[in-house]
């Protein structure tokens, strides 16, 4: 058994004097789902695209089951690619895109029906001509293309959009249950939402470059667990620090006049009730809010103006 | 490949053999010659072909009439569609892919995209075989319900046949090597179509290049190939003529695919 499926070892990619990637580098195992995040135009497609052969990188290495994509003797038999879903002719059907590749790849047709029932396509979708699908269906029909030689890794471009609520949960149910199968995932999202709840790995490109990767444990690590604040406001929260600086638990000023440490809220009650002060509000900061603000402030530039976009982009994501 | 795969599969089981099977270049041109008929375009494409071709037989058999109505006139002028359209097919064949952006598909099936061209080649000189024989049966057909020679529709000798048949097939590879140097539609044909005679004009014009100008002037040198026999001199110019023609884009072609990245 190989243990890394997929790997990216010091990507570079060059456009003339621009740098798109920069050094990306990470792998993915068997029985996990990698959630590959990073806002649009960070690099993502283009890491993609090398590690599937279809850009040839400045420096550095791809290799998918040990192997350059370009030298595996039939890829879509163990690499089922997904990277953009509008990338089909227009003008021929569903299923006759489903039953060309698996005339390619070598796999009996009826898996092209096994597999639009898979997705969801019926017999008349399957009939229409691609130029007549919604972005949703072309998603399914990219998904069902991917799976269609039965292959044990997955490499998805942004597999969510155009995907209805849904559409999303069922895709991520299939993502979910493929890696528990034993097989490999990554997908590519510039929306922490969409990947969060599967992924068992993150890894965050900003500007071309790695800034963050490792379990979304591990990456919350840094981030407060609790959130407190007080009924009085100034004089209590000088009271609670007291009382916390004794017991040595930290605290810092949160963003909207909360104070956040990463204490569990049992002590923090614990203190206050000691100390007396009164508490309006008390709670776990939830992993995804702590997530998406890691998310943010490793993607965004630390520039005065671009806290209010980051707040913007913040609350498209929910 | 040292992988094994311990995935459970989804859906139902695919035989696992053919796994790491490289499909062979027969399985890639099969494919191709798919790919070129299940798209709407694609299908009714050769049967406009196939009908023009029907309907310039008529009219050569009936209207040419008299003394030149022979298979070798008959043939000569009812494969002027095929001549005209192949390599019109031959360049969507190629920009079809780019500009319907498929290559993003098709290249990570078949990763060597030199093998994905060469299929292209093969698929074409079959279409080529297809249409010319299409062409023959309506010439035949056609010359003999309708041909009204006063002595006969004559002989069709199997070297302009075959000559017919490297027309066809040679304008087809000009179409591909046009659609590998532009890869957008529309401005490959209309570089197909044009380069050649624009060539002729501006070298034709200067004296010293008149010489140059009739070797690869693809209208001339092309021309007797569905007329008669050719003999040596003619045969000179026809290589000249596709090795510039087919040589050259191809040349431009496959710098741009080989070393460019798809988007």
């Amino acid at each position: 058994m190989l243990s890394t499926m997929i790997e990216a070892n010091k990507l570079t990619k060059r456009y003339g004097g621009r740098t798109a990637v920069r050094d990306v580098s990470f792998r993915c195992e068997p029985g996990t789902v990698t959630g590959f995040l990073g806002p649009n135009g960070a690099g993502k497609s283009t890491t993609l695209k090398m590690l599937c052969g279809l850009a040839v990188p400045t420096s550095g290495q791809a290799s998918l089951l040990g192997t350059p994509f370009r030298e595996l003797p039939n890829p879509g038999r163990r690499i089922g690619v997904l990277i953009d879903a509008s990338a089909q002719h227009s003008g021929r059907r569903g299923a006759e895109v489903l039953a060309t590749s698996a005339q390619l790849m070598g796999v009996d047709q009826k898996r092209v029906g096994e597999m639009l029932e898979l997705v969801g396509l019926d017999s008349s979708a399957a009939r229409k001509r691609v130029g007549k699908y919604s972005l949703g269906m072309r998603q399914r029909l990219g998904i069902a293309h991917a799976l269609l030689g039965d292959p044990e890794v997955l490499i998805f471009d942004e597999p969510a959009n155009g995907l209805d609520p849904e559409g999303m949960r069922w895709m991520r149910a299939l993502l979910r249950d493929f890696a528990d199968r034993g097989g490999t995932v990554l997908l590519s999202s510039h929306l922490l939402g969409e990947v969060q709840a599967i992924a068992d790995r993150l890894v965050v490109i900003a500007r071309g470059e790695i800034v963050a990767q490792g379990s979304p444990g591990e990456l919350t690590g840094g981030v407060p667990r609790t959130v407190v604040r007080t009924a009085d406001g100034g004089p209590g929260d000088r009271a609670l620090r007291r009382v916390l600086a004794e017991q040595e638990i930290l605290v810092r000023e949160g963003p909207d006049g909360g104070l956040l440490t990463d204490a569990a809220p049992e002590l923090i009650g614990r203190a206050a009730l000691r100390g007396g002060v009164a508490l309006a509000e008390l709670r776990p900061a939830s992993d995804g809010a702590s997530l998406e603000q890691l998310f943010f402030q490793l993607t965004t530039d630390n520039q005065p103006e671009s806290h209010t976009e980051a707040r913007d982009l913040q609350e498209a994501t929910r | 490949m040292s992988a094994t795969a311990s995935i459970r599969p989804i859906g139902g089981s695919v035989r696992q053999t053919g796994r790491d099977q490289r499909p062979g270049i027969g399985r890639l041109i099969a494919v191709e010659l798919r790919k070129m008929v299940n798209t709407r375009s694609g299908f009714w494409v050769p049967i406009a072909v196939a009908a023009m071709t029907l309907l310039v037989a008529i009219i050569g058999s009936t209207n040419h009439g008299g003394a030149s109505a022979t298979f070798v006139h008959i043939f000569n002028i009812s494969s002027r569609p095929a001549a005209f359209l192949l390599p019109v097919m031959g360049v969507l064949l190629i920009c079809g892919e780019w500009s319907q952006r498929t290559t993003l598909t098709t290249f990570t099936l078949v990763p060597n995209k030199g093998r994905v061209i060469a299929a292209k080649f093969g698929a074409s000189v079959l279409v080529s075989t297809v249409a010319l024989i299409v062409c023959l049966l309506l010439t035949f057909v056609c010359a003999s319900l309708l041909g009204h020679a006063p002595h006969g529709t004559g002989s069709l000798p199997i070297q302009v046949i075959l000559q017919g048949w490297l027309e066809l097939a040679a304008g087809m590879a000009m179409g591909l090597a046009f659609g590998a140097a532009v890869l957008v539609s529309a401005p490959a044909i209309v570089a197909y179509l044009l380069l050649p005679v624009v060539w002729n004009g501006i070298i034709g014009g200067i004296s010293a290049l008149d010489g140059v100008a009739r070797w690869l002037d693809s209208g001339n040198t092309l021309n007797p190939l569905t007329l008669h026999s050719l003999n040596g001199s003619e045969w000179a110019h026809v290589a000249a003529t596709l090795a510039f023609w087919i040589g050259l884009p191809m040349l431009i072609g496959w710098f741009r695919i080989g070393r460019g990245d798809i988007d």
